[in-house]
């Protein structure tokens, strides 16, 4: 099989690693794998750590695999292969009245990597992630058997692929549920919140009112502001409250500022501060009621590439979860630890969850804080800390973002779930094909 | 309004036919593999909610290129857009080594066009409309050691849709010729090129759309290939025979 080597590496850009790289536009077989070599599923990327790479083994692409195969426009259910990203869906569909129902926050995402991380939005405490919306799916087996998965079908195959990190197989094509929409623009309303408390409130207080909530932690606010935010509410703007001017409006999604170059290391605290005011000014200063859903849900993708802004050394993405009932104390707690850390972070992002049944899904009810930090040694000890505190209060981390969590944290916060899941990768995968870095730091691979 | 992709396959060529489905054209999609050309044909119908055929087409078949073309006409009887995308690479060190090689190469690149274009071209000079868009390449403009094989068959390819380009001229036939430089696609993919210079197909597909509209003779694409090939043929043939490149 053809195949060629290249350096890859996740959306945070370390590690870096050589992989053999297979990108076919049309799926015939898996690779012929000897002496013990593996492969892992790759998107586009988006994963910050080591999800989608595998160190002098297989990757298999599926950037070319993105077409369509059908779509039921009374149902609004599409069938397209796993290549398919969410700008190809909103592209093609929203001017029709639909929209992806569960989106996370840029659309450079393939339909696989969507399900092998069961990605979640802004609107998960409501309406799930991205496995509730996924009504079945087509994998290719380390044996090359081709099986279709759905709840009814396959079923323990179908949970552990839903957040499975692309080791039970390769997603061949997906069957998914769009959401009826009436205006590509977002009634949105935001709230400056003074402190933690406030926004544990608010956000309580909203949750029948709006479908989308998110806010954006000023990290670097200590003392009686600790937690100082902007929380951001939504819903999907109907065409009755929907101004005519906004009907008209043209708007270029196009138009990008690109950061083509690994910015240097010391740009990047005035930096994280800039992002932080520049979005709290373009959201808090928006007298209008209504914006379109691009700038809505991927304000960061109007910055191309904006990994780069970390330089060279990389950075790495720290996304936890804790329940509700020690949410706000575990929240504090670790908003200090960053406090007396200096730790600063690019964007944080702060939201409710609830619960979901992939067997290594991410969310279950509760809050969930994501942060990003430039990959020093400084932050790798900090995390440690961090990963301490997340299980004390019996919590645990996102894969699609860890780049640092070791086997015994790994299992501990997905202690019960890890080993159902193992069990059924022997089933799925004895010989342990797909494999992938992550697997191997945090044990999801048989030894 | 219409457009026929030979060998569609080429992701350059589904980036161009996107923005021609976007502008409300038919498409035909013809190559090699017919269920590749339905499955794309059928993500263009769901995708750009346009018209879109899916044919067979073999470059290297020649004696099927004539009811190709009646097969082509068949389905859309006014084809106003032809683009030809189909080429290979191959490898120069396995052309220096084998003549098999050199053959595919060759006819690929050239006589698989000359063999199609010509029926096209003669087919639009009697309707006295159409417009042709060869996908030439910049490795045609110079010969270099590490591919003179491609770039000999490209720069035929290039001469072939200059001269054509006057010989249609007076029937009201456009012919474009296209250069793009390092384009990220299969072709591609896995060599050392200087991220900088590597365009996504994307844009040259863009590119390739608005020349053809404004019916340009020359495209290179992204346009600095225009100066980058100039300095490259400016060099002394003395001095660049001990070039590396």
């Amino acid at each position: 099989m053809k195949f060629y080597e290249d350096t890859l590496s996740g959306f945070g850009k370390d590690p870096r690693v050589k992989c053999k790289v297979i990108a076919p536009n049309e799926f015939k077989q898996l690779p012929e794998l000897v002496n013990g070599e593996t492969i892992i599923p790759r998107g586009l990327g988006r994963s910050y750590g080591d999800a989608s790479i595998n160190e002098n083994n297989f990757v298999l692409s599926s950037t070319l695999l993105n077409k369509f195969i059908s779509f039921d426009e009374a149902k609004g259910i599409l069938h397209c292969e796993s290549g398919v990203s969410y700008e190809d869906i909103l592209n093609a569909f929203v001017h029709r009245g639909w929209f992806p129902a569960v989106t996370p926050g840029t659309k450079y995402v393939t339909m696989g990597g969507a399900a092998a991380s069961d990605v979640h939005g802004k609107n998960h405490h409501n309406e799930g992630g991205f496995s509730n919306f996924l009504l079945s799916f087509k994998i290719v087996l380390a044996n090359g058997e081709m099986k279709h998965c759905s709840r009814q079908d396959n079923s323990h195959l179908f949970w552990a692929t839903v957040g499975g990190m692309g080791l039970t197989g390769f997603i061949t094509e997906v069957e998914i549920q769009l959401k009826k929409i009436e205006t590509p623009f977002i009634n949105h309303k935001a709230i400056k919140v003074n402190n933690i408390e406030k926004l544990f409130e608010e956000f309580e207080k909203h949750d029948d009112d709006f479908i989308y909530s998110v806010a954006w932690v000023n990290i670097s606010a200590k003392g009686r502001s600790l937690g100082k935010s902007l929380l951001l509410l939504g819903n999907h703007a109907s065409e009755k409250e929907l101004p005519s001017s906004f009907a008209k409006k043209k708007i270029n999604l196009e138009k990008k500022l690109p950061v083509p170059l690994e910015l240097p290391s010391f740009t990047l605290n005035n930096l994280s501060i800039g992002i932080f005011n520049s979005l709290y000014y373009m959201f808090s200063s928006n007298k209008n009621k209504f914006i379109h859903y691009d700038k809505f849900f991927y304000p960061l993708d109007s910055i191309m590439n904006w990994n780069n802004v970390y330089g060279k050394r990389g950075f790495l993405q720290y996304q936890f979860i804790i329940s509700p009932e020690h949410g706000l104390e575990a929240m504090k707690k670790i908003l200090n630890k960053l406090i007396e850390h200096n730790a600063f972070s690019f964007l944080s992002v702060l939201k409710k969850m609830s619960d979901q049944k992939g067997l290594l899904s991410f969310p279950f009810r509760g809050y969930t804080l994501a942060m990003d930090f430039p990959k020093t040694e400084k932050v790798l000890l900090m995390c440690k800390e961090l990963d301490k505190i997340v299980l004390y209060y019996g919590g645990r981390t996102y894969l699609t973002k860890d780049s640092t969590l070791d086997e015994p944290t790994f299992k501990k916060m997905y202690d019960g779930n890890w080993q159902e899941w193992i069990e059924l990768k022997k089933k799925y995968d004895p010989k342990n094909r797909f494999n992938s870095n992550l697997a191997r730091r945090v044990g999801l691979c048989l030894s | 309004m219409s457009l026929l992709v030979l060998g569609a396959n080429s992701l350059i060529a589904q980036c161009t036919a996107e923005c021609f489905a976007k502008d409300k054209h038919e498409i035909i999609f013809a190559g090699r593999n017919a269920g590749q050309m339905q499955k794309l044909a059928n993500d263009f119908e769901i995708r750009f909610q346009c018209k879109a055929y899916g044919i067979e087409f073999d470059a290297l078949d020649y004696n099927s290129h004539k009811t190709f073309l009646e097969n082509v006409l068949k389905l859309i009887p006014q084809v106003d857009y032809v683009l030809l995308a189909f080429g290979y690479l191959g490898e120069q060190t396995k052309a220096n080594e084998g003549f098999d090689e050199s053959k595919k190469i060759i006819e690929t690149n050239y006589t698989g066009a000359v063999s199609i274009i010509h029926l096209f071209a003669s087919h639009f000079e009697s309707q006295r409309k159409g417009n042709i868009i060869i996908i030439s390449s910049v490795a045609g403009d110079r010969g270099r050691q590490s591919n003179y094989l491609y770039g000999s068959a490209k720069a035929g390819l290039s001469a072939f849709a200059q001269g054509l380009r006057s010989r249609l001229f007076k029937s009201g036939v456009h012919v474009l010729t296209v250069k793009p430089g390092f384009v990220d696609t299969p072709m591609t993919y896995g060599m050392p090129l200087p991220k900088l210079l590597v365009a996504s197909p994307k844009k040259v597909g863009k590119d390739i759309y608005k020349a053809a509209l404004k019916k340009k003779n020359i495209l290179y694409t992204p346009f600095y290939w225009r100066f980058i090939m100039m300095i490259v043929k400016s060099i002394p043939e003395f001095i660049f025979k001990k070039l590396k490149l």
